[in-house]
C-alpha cells in the first residue's frame, strides 16, 4: 500500500542539462551584470549551480503548478523543445537565479539564507551550511555579486566525444541482434546481403518490417508486461477483474457452456477446464492486445491513454455480455484469442445507485487506464486512497518514480503528528501530495475494495476533503468531467511531453533490459562529473528519439528503430582499455549486454536449432530469472549458481537433441551440419580439416553471430576442442562406437560415430551455447 | 589448499572484483577449468540470515511495549512481560498460530540484542524497504547487506546471495539468486548429467574436462582484451556462475526429505542446507502481509507469531545441521505502525521501529535505545549507547549498517568503499555488539 507523508519528488520533472548549454552564451537580464558574455561562467553555472542544486532541489518547488509557485524565483523545465526554445529556457532559468543571487536581507544573501531554512523558506532547510551543495551557492552569490568578474577560473576542457574509442556492431551484426530480439529469428540470407549493400537504410527498412511480424507483436506483449505487470492480477480474472456487481449474470459464461456432445466425462471435464484457462488467459491478456493493436494498425501509440475502446475475444466478449452483438465480426467466434476493439455500454450495477454516471451512455474508456485490468492489479484501500494508483500512472505514462528517489524528511513522525492534515500542510509532505493526490481523485469513482465485488462505485460519503483536489499538473478536473475523468487525464497526458519521454524510456527497457540512466545525486562523489556526462549523453539520445517519436505521430516503431540505429544499441567493444576511473564510469552502462530471459532465450534456440528446448518455463524459469508479475517483478540481471546449472544443462541437452538429428538429415535440411560428413576427422587430410574449419565458421555464425576467418584464434580454439576430444577418444579403449542413448532418439537417419567425431561436434556444440555470445543479447 | 585451488580462487575473486569495475582477471592458467570445482572451498560461515516483516510490524506488539495512550489495545503497561534485560508485550492470549512473545524471549532472550528507537526517516514502503535493506536512503544502486556481505565474504560460492523477497539490490556486486522451491535444489544439482543421474552424463569426462578447459582458455584470453564494462562484468559472472554451479551437488544431501508447511520454514530449509553445503553466504527472507491498515491487532497477533515461529525453526534447524554458532540472524521491517488506530481499528505506517540481532559476536540480553510514551524515537548516544537528549543521534538505517558492516569484518572491502556509508566517525555506535 502506498501513502505518501513525507517525500519530496526529486524527479518530478526532467530537467535537461546539456544538449543546450553550449547555444547558451549571455543572460539578457540587467541583474546580471557579471554574467554578460561570461561564456565560461555561465558554463560554470549550468554545470555546477543548476545541475547539482537547483535542477536535483529548487525545481521541485520552485515551478508553475509547484509549491512554491508564487515565490520570487520560478524555473522553468525543459522537455522536448527546439534548440533556440531551450536557449531562452535557459536563460530565463540563470536569470532568475542571477537575479535571487543579488537579494540581500539584513546585510546577507537571501539565497544561502533560505536555502538553510531561514527567512520563512517554506521548503524548510533544503541545504546544510557544510555541504557542497551550500558551497557551489555561496561561489554563485559571490561571482553574481563580484565588481570585477571572473574570466577564466574554468575554462572550458574540449573532452573527446563520447564513443571515442567504442567500436559499434557492424551492420550485419545489428541486424542479427534486432531480429533475435523483436522477433526471436535470425536474419534471412536475403536480408544479410540487404543490408551488406544498402547500409543504413537497407537496416532501417528491414526492422520496420520486422516489426510487423507476429513474433514481434509476442514480444511487444512480453516486454511492455514486464513494465505494467497486468499478468500479475490477483486471482481468477474472471472473477476480480470482472466485477459481481456489474457482471454478475455473464463473467462465469464458462460454467453453464455446453460441452454435453463431448461424451467422454474425463475428456468433457478437460474441455471444460481448458475453457476456462483460456477464458482467463484471454482476459488477462487484454490490455496487451490493445498495445498490439495500437502498434499494428500504426495508430498513435498516445491511445494506451486516450483509447476509447478495449480489445476483446469471442470469450472475454462472453464475459462481458456483448457476444452476441459481436459475434458477427469475429473472423473465428470460437478462437479464444482473436481480438477486436470494442467500446462498452457504461456499466449497469445490480442496483441503480451502482450504475456508472455516463453522458455518452459508454463506458469512458480511456485506454490502459481505465482497463479493469490496470485497476484491478492497482487496487486501493480506504487508507491508500488511490494513491498507489496515482504513482503508477506517473511511473508507466510519465517515467515518473515518486518514491524512489524521495529525499529525506527530517523527523517523519513529527511531522504526521505535527499536523492536522500533514499530507497538505506539512511542506515536506505536500511537496509530492500535491502532484500525487489530483491524480488519486481522478480515479476517485473507482472506489471499490473487493474486487470480487466492483471495482467501479463511488464512496458514499463523497470524496476526501483532506486530500487536494482532483486534477492534473496543476489543473483542476471540472465538475463535468467527472464522469470522463480517466478520458480527462488521458487527453493531457497524451500531451505532455514526459509522454513522450516514458515511451521512449520504455521502448529503450524493452530493447536492453534496463532503464535508461538516472542523473547522479552525489556531488561530492569523485565520479560525479564522469557519471553525469554518462546521463546527459543517454538523455540527449532519449529526447532525440522523443523527438522523432512525437514527429512521427507517436508511430512506436520508430522508438525501436531510433534506438537500434543509435550509438547505446550498437555499441559493442573498445579499441583499448578504459584506463582512467572516469572514463569506466562514463562507459559502465553503455553496451546492450543483456542475459537473455527464459522466453528470449527459448526463442533464440528455436531460431537456431529450429525448435525450443521446452524446459525454460514453470518453476525452470522462475529459477532462470523469470518473474510472475506478482510477487517476482524484476528480471534477474546476471546469472548466479543456480542458472549457471541450468545454463549447463541447457547447453548439454540441446546439444544432445540436435547435433547427431542435425546429421540424420539429408544435409540440404539440415542446419548445423550443412556441408561436412560427420565422418571427417581432424589432422588427417588438410582438405578434411579445411572442412572441419569451415564447419565451425558456420557453427560461430549461426550459434554466437561471429564471423570468424577460418584461421581466426577463436576457430582455432573450437578446432582444438574437436580435435582433442577425438583424439582422447581415440585413445581410450572400449568407447561406444555410438552416439549416448539419450542423444541418438528420433534420428531420421542412422547416425554412427565409430570414431566419436558426432560426440565431438555435440562438445563443440556445447561448448559454444554455454559462452555468453549465445546466452546474451 | 593445493596452488591450483588457490589460483582459482584468485582468479574468481577477480571476477567479482571486476564486477566492482577493477581489475580484469589475469592470473589465470589455461590449464584450469571446471574439474577442480569439486575442490571448490567452501563458503565456511559467518552466514546471514536476514528476516523481513514486509509491510511494517508493530513494534509495541513485540520488542518495544507500551501499553499506554491508547497504543495497544491488546494489553495495558502494566502487563508488559520482563526477560532479562528485556521488555516485550505479552501475546500468548491473543496470538493467532504462531510463536508466542513469551515462549520465544524465554528461548532467545538471553541470545537477543534489541534496538528500538530506529528513525527510519520516511514512512512509505518503497523507500524505506531500501533504506532499511542497504542503509542508503537516495540511492538506487546500494547493495543490501545481505549481497554486500555475500560479494565480500563469498563471491565464489554458486548461490552466495539467496532471496526470496523485499528489496534484494545487488549493486552489480554478486548475482542474485532465487531458488522458490525445494524441489529446485534438486533439479539444479548434477546439471551435467541427463536428468540429474549422475550415471548418465552427458558427455564423456575427457570431453567435459576439454569443454571446460576451452571457455577457460577463452576468459583468460578475454580478460586481457580491451572490453566495456558491462561485457567485461557479464562475462566474469557468466563464467563464474556456471564453473561455480557444479558445487551445488553438495546440496542435495542437506535437502530434507519433507517440506515443511509454513511458509518461512520452506525458506530457511533452502537457505540452511545451501549454508550446510558451504554454497551460500546471506540469505534475505521475508513474509509480507504486515501493512496492517486495516484491523491491526488480528493482522499482527497472526504475523507477528508466525515470524517468530519462523526464527526458532531457522535456529533449532541450525542447531541440527551444527551451523548454529555460525549463523548471525537480523530481524526487520520497513517500518513501524503509528501509536494510533484509524477508523478501521488498523494502524498506519510510521517512520519508528526497532531491529533485532542474534548471533556470534553479538553479546545479547541488551535492549538498546528507547522510544518515548508517544512512540518517538529517544535521541541515542552513540559512545555510550544511552539516551542522550543532548549529545544524542536519531540512530537510522545508516548507522546499523555501518555497524553490520563492522561486525561482518568488511568495513574496509573495497566494495563497502565503493558503496560507503559517509557515518561520521563520531556518529558510530560504539559497541553495539557488546
Amino acid at each position: 500500500m502506498e501513502t505518501m507523508t513525507t517525500f519530496r519528488v526529486a524527479c518530478l520533472y526532467v530537467v535537461v542539462l546539456l544538449a543546450g548549454v553550449a547555444d547558451f552564451s549571455v543572460a539578457q537580464d540587467a541583474g546580471c551584470p557579471a554574467m554578460k558574455a561570461e561564456t565560461a561562467t555561465s558554463r560554470w553555472f549550468f554545470g555546477e549551480v543548476w545541475s547539482k542544486v537547483a535542477s536535483v532541489e529548487c525545481i521541485k518547488c520552485h515551478r508553475r503548478g509547484g509549491d512554491a509557485e508564487d515565490s520570487r524565483l520560478i524555473l522553468k523545465t525543459i522537455q522536448l523543445e527546439n534548440k533556440s526554445e531551450r536557449a531562452k529556457i535557459q536563460a530565463a532559468n540563470f536569470a532568475a537565479f542571477c537575479r535571487m543571487a543579488r537579494l540581500k536581507k539584513d546585510g546577507q544573501s537571501l539565497l544561502l539564507q533560505k536555502v538553510v531554512g531561514k527567512q520563512d523558506h517554506g521548503g524548510e532547510q533544503i541545504l546544510k551550511p557544510d555541504s557542497s551543495g551550500y558551497r557551489i551557492l555561496q561561489e554563485f552569490v559571490r561571482r553574481t555579486n563580484a565588481i570585477t568578474p571572473s574570466h577564466d577560473q574554468h575554462p572550458e576542457i574540449t573532452a573527446k566525444p563520447f564513443f571515442d574509442g567504442v567500436t559499434m556492431l557492424d551492420n550485419r551484426q545489428l541486424l542479427r541482434r534486432a531480429t533475435l530480439s523483436l522477433a526471436g529469428r535470425l536474419p534471412t540470407d536475403d536480408e544479410l546481403r540487404l543490408v551488406q549493400s544498402g547500409g543504413s537504410e537497407a537496416l532501417t527498412a528491414i526492422i520496420d518490417q520486422v516489426t510487423r511480424e507476429e513474433a514481434f507483436y509476442e514480444r511487444l506483449r512480453e516486454g511492455f508486461n514486464d513494465i505494467f505487470l497486468l499478468q500479475g492480477v490477483d486471482g481468477n480474472p474472471d472473477s476480480t477483474v470482472l466485477s459481481y456487481e456489474h457482471f454478475e449474470k455473464t463473467r462465469l459464461w464458462y460454467q453453464k457452456y455446453d460441452l454435453s456432445h463431448i461424451e467422454d466425462e474425463q475428456e468433457r471435464r478437460q474441455a471444460e477446464y481448458r475453457l476456462a484457462r483460456e477464458y482467463r488467459a484471454a482476459l488477462l491478456s487484454e490490455p496487451m492486445r490493445l498495445l498490439e493493436y495500437i502498434v499494428r494498425n500504426n495508430r498513435p501509440f498516445t491511445e494506451i491513454v486516450t483509447a476509447d475502446y478495449i480489445m476483446v475475444s469471442p470469450y472475454t466478449a462472453r464475459g462481458y455480455g456483448v457476444f452476441d452483438e459481436l459475434k458477427e465480426t469475429f473472423t473465428d467466434p470460437k478462437d479464444p484469442f482473436e481480438f477486436i476493439p470494442v467500446r462498452l455500454k457504461a456499466l449497469t450495477g445490480r442496483n441503480q445507485r451502482e450504475n456508472q454516471d455516463s453522458a455518452t451512455g459508454f463506458y469512458p474508456h480511456a485506454g490502459l487506464l481505465s482497463t479493469f485490468q490496470y485497476l484491478s492489479r492497482y487496487p486501493t484501500t480506504e487508507t491508500n486512497r488511490n494513491r498507489l494508483r496515482a504513482r503508477m500512472y506517473f511511473l508507466h505514462f510519465l517515467g515518473i518514480d515518486i518514491l524512489e528517489l524521495a529525499a529525506r524528511g527530517s523527523d517523519a513522525a513529527a511531522a504526521t503528528t505535527k499536523y492536522e492534515i500533514p499530507t497538505m500542510q506539512a511542506s515536506e509532505c505536500v511537496v509530492c501530495h500535491r502532484t500525487l493526490d489530483p491524480v488519486a481523485g481522478i480515479f476517485q469513482d473507482y472506489w471499490r475494495f473487493d474486487r470480487n465485488f466492483a471495482l467501479y462505485g463511488k464512496r458514499k460519503e463523497g470524496w476526501f476533503t483532506d486530500m487536494f483536489g482532483a486534477g492534473f499538473d496543476g489543473e483542476e478536473l471540472p465538475a463535468t468531467e467527472r464522469w470522463r475523468a480517466l478520458q480527462w487525464l488521458g487527453e493531457r497526458t497524451a500531451k505532455d511531453p514526459r509522454f513522450a519521454i516514458a515511451m521512449t524510456e520504455h521502448a529503450y527497457f524493452l530493447l536492453t533490459g534496463r532503464r535508461p540512466l538516472l542523473p547522479p545525486k552525489d556531488i561530492d562523489d569523485p565520479l560525479y562529473t564522469a557519471r553525469q556526462r554518462a546521463w546527459q549523453t543517454q538523455r540527449g539520445e532519449v529526447e532525440s528519439i522523443a523527438r522523432t517519436f512525437v514527429d512521427s505521430g507517436f508511430n512506436f516503431r520508430t522508438l525501436i528503430g531510433g534506438w537500434i540505429q543509435s550509438d547505446f544499441y550498437r555499441a559493442d567493444g573498445l579499441t583499448a582499455a578504459a584506463t582512467t576511473p572516469e572514463r569506466k564510469a562514463e562507459l559502465d552502462d553503455v553496451g546492450v549486454v543483456r542475459m537473455l530471459s527464459p522466453e528470449q532465450l527459448e526463442r533464440k534456440i528455436k531460431a537456431v536449432f529450429g525448435r525450443s528446448w521446452g524446459r525454460l518455463n514453470g518453476q525452470t524459469a522462475m529459477l532462470y530469472g523469470g518473474i510472475d508479475s506478482k510477487e517476482v517483478t524484476e528480471r534477474a540481471t546476471d546469472p548466479g549458481g543456480a542458472m549457471g546449472s541450468i545454463q549447463r544443462t541447457l547447453a548439454n541437452d540441446v546439444a544432445c537433441r540436435n547435433v547427431a538429428l542435425d546429421f540424420s538429415r539429408p544435409p540440404k535440411d539440415r542446419l548445423l551440419f550443412p556441408s561436412i560428413d560427420p565422418n571427417v576427422r581432424p589432422g588427417k587430410t588438410d582438405e578434411g580439416d579445411a572442412t572441419i574449419r569451415r564447419a565451425i565458421v558456420r557453427l560461430h555464425e549461426r550459434i554466437l553471430g561471429r564471423y570468424d576467418a577460418p584461421d581466426s584464434t577463436e576457430v582455432n580454439r573450437t578446432f582444438e576442442l574437436f580435435a582433442g576430444v577425438v583424439a582422447d577418444a581415440s585413445a581410450r579403449k572400449g568407447i561406444d562406437p555410438r552416439e549416448a542413448w539419450s542423444c541418438r532418439q528420433g534420428l531420421e537417419s542412422p547416425v554412427p560415430d565409430e570414431f566419436y567425431t558426432v560426440r565431438a561436434w555435440r562438445a563443440v556444440v556445447t561448448y559454444l551455447l554455454r559462452r555468453e555470445e549465445f546466452l546474451y543479447e | 589448499m593445493n596452488k591450483t585451488t588457490q589460483r582459482r580462487r584468485s582468479f574468481l575473486r577477480n571476477c567479482a572484483a571486476a564486477g566492482l569495475g577493477l581489475a580484469a582477471p589475469s592470473n589465470m592458467s589455461p590449464g584450469l577449468h571446471a574439474d577442480e570445482s569439486a575442490d571448490l572451498p567452501a563458503c565456511d560461515g559467518p552466514y546471514y540470515i536476514v528476516f523481513n516483516a514486509s509491510g511494517g510490524w508493530d513494534t509495541t506488539y513485540l520488542m518495544d511495549p507500551k501499553g499506554v495512550g491508547g497504543i495497544n489495545r491488546l494489553y495495558q503497561e502494566a502487563d508488559i512481560q520482563t526477560e532479562g534485560a528485556h521488555q516485550f508485550a505479552p501475546n500468548d492470549d491473543h496470538r493467532d498460530g504462531g510463536l508466542s512473545n513469551e515462549d520465544f524471549y524465554r528461548e532467545f532472550g538471553r541470545e537477543l540484542l534489541v534496538l528500538n528507537g530506529l528513525d527510519y526517516s520516511v514512512n512509505n514502503h518503497s523507500p524505506c524497504s531500501r533504506y532499511m535493506a542497504t542503509g542508503k536512503l537516495d540511492s538506487l544502486a546500494y547493495p543490501t547487506f545481505a549481497a554486500l556481505v555475500a560479494a565480500c565474504k563469498g563471491p565464489d560460492c554458486p548461490l552466495s546471495f539467496l532471496t526470496f523477497g523485499n528489496y534484494s539490490a545487488t549493486g552489480n556486486l554478486v548475482a542474485m539468486s532465487r531458488v522458490p522451491y525445494l524441489p529446485s535444489l534438486k533439479r539444479i544439482a548434477n546439471a551435467d548429467s541427463i536428468e540429474g543421474n549422475i550415471r548418465a552424463p552427458y558427455h564423456d569426462d575427457f570431453a567435459l574436462s576439454r569443454i571446460e578447459r576451452a571457455l577457460a582458455e577463452r576468459r583468460a584470453e578475454r580478460s586481457q582484451q580491451p572490453l566495456l564494462p558491462r561485457r567485461e562484468r557479464a562475462e566474469n559472472m557468466l563464467y563464474a556462475a556456471q564453473v561455480n554451479s557444479k558445487a551445488l551437488a553438495r546440496v542435495t544431501p542437506h535437502i530434507p526429505k519433507s517440506i515443511p508447511k509454513q511458509r518461512l520454514a520452506q525458506q530457511a530449509e533452502i537457505a540452511l542446507a545451501s549454508f550446510k553445503a558451504g554454497v551460500c553466504v546471506s540469505a534475505n527472507l521475508s513474509i509480507g502481509q504486515f501493512d496492517s491498515h486495516a484491523n491491526n491487532d488480528r493482522d499482527q497477533m497472526k504475523l507477528i507469531p508466525e515470524l517468530l515461529e519462523g526464527i526458532a525453526y531457522v535456529l533449532h534447524r541450525a542447531e541440527e545441521l551444527q551451523i548454529r554458532e555460525k549463523l548471525v540472524v537480523i530481524a526487520q521491517s520497513e517500518m513501524g505502525r503509528t501509536p494510533n488506530y484509524n477508523k478501521g481499528d488498523g494502524k498506519d505506517h510510521w517512520s519508528i521501529g526497532s531491529i533485532m540481532f542474534l548471533g556470534p559476536g553479538i553479546e545479547g540480553n541488551r535492549v538498546i535505545g528507547q522510544t518515548d510514551e508517544g512512540q518517538f524515537a529517544r535521541p541515542l548516544n552513540p559512545g555510550t549507547l544511552k539516551t542522550d537528549s543532548e549529545n544524542g543521534i536519531r540512530v537510522r538505517p545508516e548507522h546499523i549498517h555501518q555497524a553490520l558492516r563492522q561486525h561482518a569484518g568488511i568495513a574496509d572491502h573495497n566494495a563497502s568503499q565503493q558503496y560507503a556509508l559517509k557515518v561520521p566517525a563520531t556518529e558510530e555506535l560504539q559497541g553495539l555488539w557488546g
